[in-house]
This record gives structure tokens, sequence and C-alpha cells, in this order.
């Protein structure tokens, strides 16, 4: 009996015959995620509680399997993309909010459960969860926790790090920890930021004790339209430099803003070069005063118009226009290879029109939204699959974005992750004992090296006291033949 | 013990590995102002690391600065002012920047402007055998590989030497109030909590309440306006809200707990300073440990923890989770085991 099989009577004995999955169809179905990377995966699982994930994970270790963690799938870097026929565990089914405390400004949920939902249940607490990616109605608490993930809202309120309090993780031999904790500091280091942004290697999060801030009491959105973009992303530095950190500061270029307006119509003017979407919010008058520096700074540099949203539903509009955006590029191309770089605020110009350059010189369709006052870029590549020869194209134009972001002074992701798309570039900006103390980190917490193998760390990446536990496995093997597709 | 200045990392990693292979203990040094945090541990080397302490990259549009960490407080201080920003840190003028984050003690303003860990996204640190390896990077966003500066934040030193951060800076208020409540306790700091709208902070002890009322001028107006619906208010103009060093005891222990496990905490205590809506109280007790013991008892049945931050007391002994990963994780930054042993929690 092959390992497969013996670890598919353990979990079905364990979680129950329907919640897994081995047929042709459902393993194909997981074989990726919502990068362009397919991978193969060994055995699908759906835990229902912590109990169930660490059955998982102690079965994983008894057969000496690896496991994959994955949410919705949403991740864009090939995270959750099964390497190696590992047993996937899907946290979809634990989707409940377990508690709500507005006095101690926290609530408890699972990790499969929807960005939005969490949100939308906190309506009427005058509280709510910050961290808001474009992705957040399909997107899983967990898997925002896994990528530390982002959105426009982050630029006041911090990435999702800043907004988890503590973690139930179940660790790879399937033992529960919670780290972190519901008070403001813990005993120990800090391995909840350890675990948030970790990409699923470390250890299955089974419960997430999210912080809850107080809904700001007004908040303004603007829309303010350039002529060029170098005007417009000159506004944003003029924002920043005037001493407002809006709420958020989305950028987006004509590109964009054509197939987001044939799609949302949200009245975005689509004769601009490029259009700025600012959001400012907290008491009346601290509102009042920012809304007056970021007109000051638009007119400062040539602002054609400037719409102010006068009511909930048109600031709703306003922002289901940026949100769409991933949405409405099908309209350009059936595929899309969406990037993610941070470079310094300042290099915003520079970088951008770097970016267009690239993609001319290799003819590939790109558009640009990007999260503009976190320095975050979005270039986000258009093509049709079935086109000979446009595959290879976008790869090199995306290699070379990449070298770009870091000859600027910037980092390989801002919002999502490394996964298995960005691992190899990760000598770019790390050195190899950058490298080696991250494995360390990575191993001290499996140190058989069996969580969400390939990921993250370049093949060669290995920690010196650990290395011997972390060599002669399959699944740590080169990405094997055909992942790319 | 010897003390032994360090210029550079170079100096530094040769100080560590000459200590490494003598099998000397070594614990690092700043402005001396946060060594009351830990446990109990002996050295035989003191390496001072005020002279590794320059401006790095400033620019105050990026809302970053990146500098060396045995810069004084007061210095960035000194430096981010000149660009209209501050890190908002608050701690003492002396102290180092990386004797600040490696004991991570909590600012008054934790409400608005979050955890102090929260605001570092660069770190270079000097492990145990003098590896110099750095995480994260001069961006305000970011999710390259692992966080190594997540851990060496609040360390207590015992992971290796923060030789240089790069830190989230933001805009110095225009405005700044110190609105003072009379009659205190945390049922009122909860009210003037409810009334004012997003305030920096709210400290309430037990005779009275402060609210740290900073923003535009505007903002500033109309949070005192909201407070004197709740209270008699006196307003003190660009008063900066205090933290522990407000209180005066031989012994004053940082508590953590949920924000609404507070009252049981601290109902017979007589010296304290809480951050209301945070979960953060500075508790001022005598220097005979029993009181301190009795103080603990309580925070653990709220599942707190309740680490001393000046005079003796040490950490206490709450139970530290992954102790095995904990162990791992030293062994690989400090594998002869030479910085400050035992000085952290769970005995490492």
């Amino acid at each position: 009996m092959s390992k497969l099989e013996a670890v598919r009577r353990d979990l079905e004995a364990a979680l129950g015959v329907d919640e897994v999955l081995s047929d042709p169809l459902a393993l194909k179905l997981y074989a990726r995620d919502a990068s362009i990377v397919e991978g193969v995966a060994g055995l699908v699982v759906f835990p229902r509680s912590v109990d169930d994930v660490s059955a998982c994970l102690k079965a994983a270790a008894r057969h000496d399997l690896p496991v994959v963690p994955r949410g919705s799938g949403t991740g864009l870097a090939g995270g959750s993309t099964p390497i190696g026929e590992p047993i996937v565990v899907v946290t979809s089914k634990m989707d409940r909010i377990l508690e709500v405390r507005p006095e101690d400004r926290l609530a408890w949920v699972e990790p499969g459960l929807f960005n939005l939902d969490l949100a939308t249940a906190l309506k009427g607490t005058g509280f709510t969860y910050m961290p808001d990616p474009s992705s957040q109605q399909v997107s899983s608490i967990g898997g925002n926790v896994a990528t530390n993930a982002g959105g426009p809202h982050c630029l006041a309120y911090g990435v999702t790090s800043a907004h988890v309090l503590a973690l139930d993780v179940v660790l790879p031999d399937g033992t529960v920890e919670r780290l972190g904790a519901e008070g403001p500091e813990s005993a120990g280091l800090d391995l909840r930021g350890i675990v948030v942004g970790a990409e699923g290697t470390v250890g299955v999060v089974a419960g997430v004790c999210v912080r809850l801030t107080p809904e700001p009491p007004v908040i303004r959105t603007m829309l303010l339209d350039f002529a060029t973009v170098e005007e417009c992303a000159a506004t944003v530095s003029a924002i920043i430099a005037g001493g407002v950190v809006p709420a958020a500061l989305e950028m987006m270029d004509q590109g964009i803003v054509r197939a987001v307006e044939a799609f949302a119509h949200a009245g975005y003017p689509t004769d601009a070069a490029a259009v700025l979407l600012v959001e400012v919010d907290g008491v009346a008058a601290g509102v009042e005063a920012q809304a007056h520096e970021v007109e000051s700074a638009a007119h400062a540099n040539g602002v054609g118009s400037v719409r102010i949203a006068e009511s909930p539903k048109e600031r709703a509009l306003l922002w289901k226009g940026r949100k769409s955006a991933f949405g409405a590029i099908a309209r350009i191309a059936p595929h899309y290879h969406l990037h993610d770089c941070v470079v310094p605020r300042t290099k915003l110009v520079e970088v951008l029109l770097g970016v267009y350059e690239i993609c001319r010189d290799e003819d590939v369709v790109v558009t640009n939204v990007f999260h503009a006052g976190d320095g975050n870029l979005h270039p986000l590549l258009s093509f049709d699959r079935t086109e000979p020869g446009v595959l290879e194209r976008v790869l090199r134009a995306s290699d070379r974005i990449v070298r770009l972001c870091v000859d600027a002074g910037g980092s390989l992701t801002g919002e999502h992750g490394i996964g298995l798309e960005k691992r190899d570039f990760m000598p770019l900006v790390f050195t190899e004992e950058d490298l080696a103390a991250q494995a360390c980190v990575r191993a001290a917490f499996d140190p058989e090296g069996r969580m969400n193998p390939q990921k993250v760390l370049p093949d060669g990446a290995r920690c010196g006291d650990f290395a011997v536990a972390a060599t002669g496995r399959d699944a740590r093997e080169a990405i094997p033949e055909g992942t790319w597709i | 013990m010897d003390l032994t200045e360090v210029w550079s990392r170079e100096g530094l990693r040769d100080a560590l590995r000459d200590a490494g292979r003598d099998g000397r203990r070594v614990s690092f040094v700043g402005g001396r102002t946060h060594l009351a945090k830990g446990q109990p541990s002996d050295v035989d080397l003191e390496l001072d690391l005020t002279g590794i302490n320059h401006v790095v990259a400033y620019d105050p549009p990026e809302m970053l600065a990146v500098v060396e960490a045995g810069m004084r407080i007061g210095t960035l201080r000194a430096v981010l002012a000149g660009g209209g920003q501050e890190w908002p840190v608050d701690a003492p003028e002396e102290a180092t920047v990386g004797g600040t984050i490696a004991t991570a003690p909590s600012s008054p303003r934790r409400l608005r402007m979050g955890p102090l860990r929260d605001s570092v996204v660069e770190l270079e640190l000097v492990t145990g055998d003098g590896r110099t390896i750095r995480s994260g990077a001069r961006t305000v966003k970011n999710v390259t590989g692992y966080d190594v500066h997540r851990l060496a934040t609040g360390s207590l030193g015992t992971l290796g030497a923060i030789v240089q951060v790069g830190v989230k800076v933001r805009p110095l208020p225009r405005a700044r109030r110190l609105l003072v409540v009379e009659g205190g306790g945390l049922e009122l700091g909860r009210r003037m909590l409810a009334t004012v709208p997003l305030p920096a902070a709210v400290v309430a002890t037990p005779d009275r309440v402060e609210v740290a009322s900073e923003g535009w001028p505007g903002e500033v107006e109309e949070q005192t306006t909201a407070a004197k619906t709740a209270a008699a208010v006196v307003v003190r103009e660009d008063e900066r809200i205090a933290g522990d060093e407000a209180i005066d005891a031989p012994v004053v222990a940082e508590v953590a707990v949920v924000p609404s496990r507070l009252d049981g905490v601290l109902s017979d205590e007589p010296d304290w300073r809480a951050l209301v809506g945070v979960g953060i109280a500075w508790v001022g007790l005598p220097d005979d440990g029993e009181r301190l013991a009795r103080l603990r008892r309580r925070v653990a049945e709220a599942g707190g923890i309740a680490p001393v931050i000046r005079g003796p007391g040490g950490l206490g002994d709450a139970p530290v989770p992954a102790l095995e990963v904990h162990r791992r994780l030293k062994a690989a930054f400090d594998p002869s085991g030479i910085l400050a042993p035992g000085r952290f929690w769970g005995g490492l």
C-alpha cells in the first residue's frame, strides 16, 4: 500500500470519508491557486475543527508526507500550489466567526472565513477589521494571514500582521500552540509575527484572533484625474510631504480605468492618463484639514478635476471601480499575470515608466492599478495563452520588472508573497547568510521540512544545524518538470 | 565584569567570536534605561553599542528612517523633527533605538500608534556567533521572506545585537493637548474613550484620567469639546502624556491583559497608570516581592503577563508557548549560548 493510500485511510477514519478527496477531478481542481503555476496534489482534505487539522498533520507526520495548507486558493504567487504530491489541507469548511468581543477590541474566527464576511458581520458594532485586500469577497482570513495581506487601507492602518493578536497554530507534528495573546503582549518571542506571512511553511493556522479597529467617524473619498502619470505620481509625493497620511491612496492608469469603466460604470474619466483615488478619515475637523491638503497638492500638480463622493453610495461606487479592476481586465485578454513589487515612494514615476518601456519592448499589454501611497506596484500583464510565444514574453517581462524594482531599492513582494513564483529571486535581495538564517527560522518550526515544500526559500538555502534533516527528501528537490504551464 | 565599547559591526563580530571561543557570557548595553526587563543573568562582558550610531538613510517623503541602532532616542527625535516627523515610540531620550526595540516597551500612545513591533520594517542583527543578517526591506509594506526582525524585537538581546533598523515614521502632530479629568478609575477612563473620538491615548490612574489629544488643530479642538461633554476637563496646551516614568516606586510591573480584565487585576492596587482600550497597566510596587507575586497571580488568572520594567522581579513565570521552537531558534542564533543566558522567557 502506498503512503498516500495509507494516509487516506487514516484520514477517512479520523475526519469522515466525505472530507477526504482523491479522485482525479478533485486533485486537478486543487493543483493550482490563482497564479500561473500548476502542481500535483496527492490528497485533498477538509478539516472542520482544530482537532481535525491536528489529525491531518499527525497523519502526515506518521506517514512522512508533505503538507500544503490552503484557504480559498486566491493566492497569486503559487504559495498553495502542491508540489511533490502533498496532502492539501483546505480550511474552507472552517468558516465560522467564533466570538466578537468589542469590549476587548477582538474577535476569534476560523481561518476559512472570507475577509468580507467578517467585515460585514461587524457592521453595527462600531468596529471593523481593517485589512481589505481587493480579493476580500473570496479570500480567507487564514490565507490573508499566510501572505500578510495588504489592501488599500493598509496605508494608514498597517498590513494584516498589525491586525492579528493571536493564532492557534497546528505545528507540523500536530501539536497545537496559541501564539501571541488576546492581550497586548505575550510571553516569549513574537512567533505570531513569524507565522503571519510565512505562507503556510511553518504550520497550519487553525484559529485567528483579530484586532478590531474603531470605525472612523468621518470618511471622505475623492477621485482626482491627471493628464500625465508624472503629475499623478507627483501628487502622491506632495500629499505625503504635506504631512497627510491618507487612509488609502490608489493610482490607476488609463488602460485599467478604461477596462474598469466599461465594467463597473463608476464614472471614472476615461480620457485621463491616470487617476488617484484618495480617502481620508478620522474626526470631522481632521478630515477637513487633510482633504484641504490633498486638494492643494493636487492643484499644485495640475489635477484635471476633483470629484468628492457625496454619499455612501457614491463612495461605494468609486471603490467598486478600484476593487473590480482584476475582474475587469478579462475585457483586455483572457489571461493575466499580476505583479506585486514595492519600491520607495519617491521612485514611483521612474519605475512606472520603466515598466511601460519593458512591456513595449516585450510586446506585452500592461495596465497598472496600485497602492501608490505604499509604493506597492501591481503591473498587470494581459495575454492570450493560446498565442504562440506570448508566455515566454510575459515571463521575460516579469523577470525584468522584478529586477527593475529591486534596482530601485524595492522589495520582491508587498502583499502577495514569494510562493513559488518569486523564490528564485530571493538572492537578489538577501545574502546567503540572510537566507540561511531564514531557513533556520523555518526549520525551528518544521525540522523535518514537510510544510509547504519548495516555497519561499530558493533551493540551496539551508540552515546549517538543520541541513541534515532537510535534505534527501523528494519534495525538496528541484521543481518538477512541467509545473509551469 | 568587563565593559568593552564597540564601534563597528566588525568590532562587534570579533568581540563575539572571541567571547564564543573563550566561553565568556555577553550582554549588550546601550543607554541602560531598559536593563531591568529580563530574568537575572550573570555575564562576563558587556558590549556597549552606543558607538554604532549613524543615520543611514532618511528621506521624509518615504516615511521611513534607517539608522544604526546605537543611536540615542533623543538624537533620532531631533533628526526626524527636522523632517517634520516622529517615530511614535515614547522612550527616554538617553535610551538607544536598538535597546528600545530589543526590550519593546509599551508607549502611552499605543492606542492610536500601535505597538512598537509594527513600526520595525528592516533590521540588521549580529548573531551570537558573529554573523550579520538582515531581514525586511526599506519599504512600508513587504512580505519577502521570514521576518527575523519580528524575533529580534523584544528578544532582550538573547538572539543577537541589533545594529541597524528601518522604522516607520509619521508626521508630527500639528497640535497637542493633554486633557485632564479629575476623578479617576477605569470606568471613567472607558467613558472618556467612548466620548472622545480617536484619542492618541486615554490613561487612567486611581485619581484621574488623562486624554492625549493630538493631530490637526481642528481635530484637537473637536476632541476637547467632546471630552467636555463627559466631564470637567483641565486643558494643558502642548503637554505630552506621561508613561511609566510618572510612577514613583521601587518596582514597576508592566501588566498586559485584555482590556476588560484590568479592573480585576488592579482592584486592590493603589498605584497604577492604565492604557484604557489597550490592556497595558504600569503598576508601582514596594520592593518586597510579595505584592508582585499577588499581582502576578491575578494577572495569570486573567490570562496575561506582568514583567517588571523597573527594579527587581524579572519577567515572571508565565508559560511560553512552543518552547521547543524557542529552543531551536536560540540554538540557531546563539549556538554557543553566550548571550545573556537565562535572561529570556522560558529560561532561555
